[in-house]
């Protein structure tokens, strides 16, 4: 294993943005909007609006559906600030907010994602290494958008925002198995779709051995 | 063939590779999966396939969009001076998508936009100096104005272009498209731009507002342009400013 999130430490790995002061400086900062302190609500924006942002432009290519989830999301952090006991981690509190309101975005949106046409065929990818990690993230892109709202979405919290299997369930309200299984058939879509990639194993093939055989080393 | 047993661990280990892969495995399970891992071809495989769209999905962005004008549409909002949304799916597709930078590979990171950014475009918009005073004076107004018609100056495009593009590289991109700078940049980099074949006046001709969605609609193709909003003339309907179709 390698890298900052493939680690090997006894506990799992926290996302860079969650260590534990930058826990403990959110919960200061939804006291102090508990109480109307318009700065501290910017700055708690400012440390969600740009992975917020990224995520769901990601899903829905159009930064005024990502800003109104947002600015919804954060409108209730706004005027339920004062609700929030701890007893859950703030992030894992504005995403379950901002996870509703996205999903009933895209439901609402769907007929312009629908002119976005799903079946268009994805862009080829190249086995050119240097290209190969932008070129996959495009090529994701564009093929989670052929995924269901909550495969989709569980995909972005898993692989982007680096949540555990147990704060999606929480997240998205959702028993642990249920997670499990979105991811399931987000992943094996995924694999459908995903073209033969320099290095990487055809599609079908990986997909076989995956579901059906076991393969011994 | 393959034991029960073993199985049983290949659908567990399965099921857990994407936490696997992201780092957020408790060690209790990780001892439970890593050793049938460490010794099924399949289950090593799909780990790598996990860990390379982890790896896709967290790399930098080209594109990053600065929080201050959606807070401001917010507290807006939250002070009732702005109306509610409307809802999503009759909103006009305004911001581009990211789409593919021909500059990729290359990420840049969040750069303010520099003195020599303003000075620069100063210099370009040179003969607009009434509009400027106000604009440069305060960028709060001009970016208030995107949610905000009324306070804007009527019928131009607001732009803003990713900032890894040189003051050489928007310029020649403006020139290239037809686009004449009217307003800005403001502190965030929002730039009011008119056709170069309009009139100096408000864009109320048909033949301007055409004008206005073609050069709308070349811009929003150019990956480097981050968005391209057109703020309309005239709150009333009676007003002499007939409004931009928008979206287009
Ligand atoms: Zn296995």
């Amino acid at each position: 294993m390698k890298g900052t999130h493939h680690n090997d430490s006894p506990s799992p790995a926290e996302p860079n943005y969650r260590t534990g002061s930058s826990v403990a400086r959110e919960v200061e900062l939804i006291a102090r909007i508990a109480e109307g302190d318009r700065k501290a609500f910017e700055e708690l924006y400012g440390l969600y609006h740009r992975r917020l942002a990224r995520f769901l432009t990601r899903l829905t290519k159009r930064y005024d559906v990502a800003e109104e989830v947002i600015n919804d999301t954060f409108y209730i952090v706004w005027r339920k600030a004062g609700a929030f006991r701890g007893d859950s981690q703030p992030s894992t509190w504005i995403l379950g907010i901002a996870y509703r309101k996205a999903r009933n975005a895209f439901r609402s949106s769907s007929r312009i994602l629908a002119l976005e046409n799903p079946d268009a065929p994805l862009p080829p990818l190249t086995s050119d290494e240097s290209l190969r990690t932008e070129e996959l993230r495009d090529w994701l892109v564009h093929a989670l958008v052929q995924l269901p709202v909550e495969q989709r979405l569980a995909v972005e919290l898993c692989y982007e925002l680096g949540y555990s299997c147990e704060e999606i369930s929480t997240i998205m309200g959702c028993p642990v198995n249920t997670v499990k299984t979105r991811l399931f058939h987000a992943r094996a879509k995924l694999q459908k779709l995903l073209p033969a990639l320099g290095g990487a194993t055809p599609a079908d093939e990986r997909d076989r051995k995956g579901s059906r055989e076991k393969g011994k080393s | 063939m393959i034991a029960t047993g073993d199985f049983a661990c290949h659908e567990e280990a399965w099921l857990a590779l994407p936490w696997l892969a992201n780092g957020r495995l408790s060690q209790t399970e990780r001892d439970k999966i890593e050793p049938h891992v460490r010794q099924c071809s399949a289950c090593k495989e799909e780990l790598a396939f996990q860990r390379l769209i982890c790896d896709s999905l967290t790399a930098p962005d080209r594109v990053t969009y600065a929080p201050g004008p959606s807070f401001r549409k917010l507290m807006d909002r939250i002070d009732g001076t702005a109306p509610r949304p409307q809802k999503t799916g009759e909103r006009s597709k305004v911001p581009a998508s990211p789409g593919r930078a021909p500059n990729r590979g290359k990420v840049s990171p969040w750069r303010p936009p520099g003195l020599a950014w303003a000075a620069a475009s100063f210099a370009l918009v040179i003969g607009f100096v009434g509009v400027l005073s106000t604009v440069y004076r305060s960028s709060e107004l001009l970016y208030t104005t995107h949610t905000d018609t009324a306070r804007a100056t009527p019928n131009i495009l607001h732009i803003a272009f990713d900032r890894s593009l040189t003051i050489g590289e928007a310029e020649e991109a403006l020139r290239s498209t037809g686009a004449r700078i009217v307003e800005g940049p403001d502190s965030t980099g929002v730039i009011g731009i008119r056709p170069v074949a309009s009139g100096a006046g408000d864009a109320t001709s048909a033949g301007d507002r055409r004008e206005m969605r073609v050069l709308s609609a070349r811009l929003r193709a150019d990956p480097r342009v981050r968005w391209v909003e057109p703020i309309l003339g005239g709150d009333s309907p009676g007003e002499r400013r007939a409004p931009l179709s928008r979206g287009q």
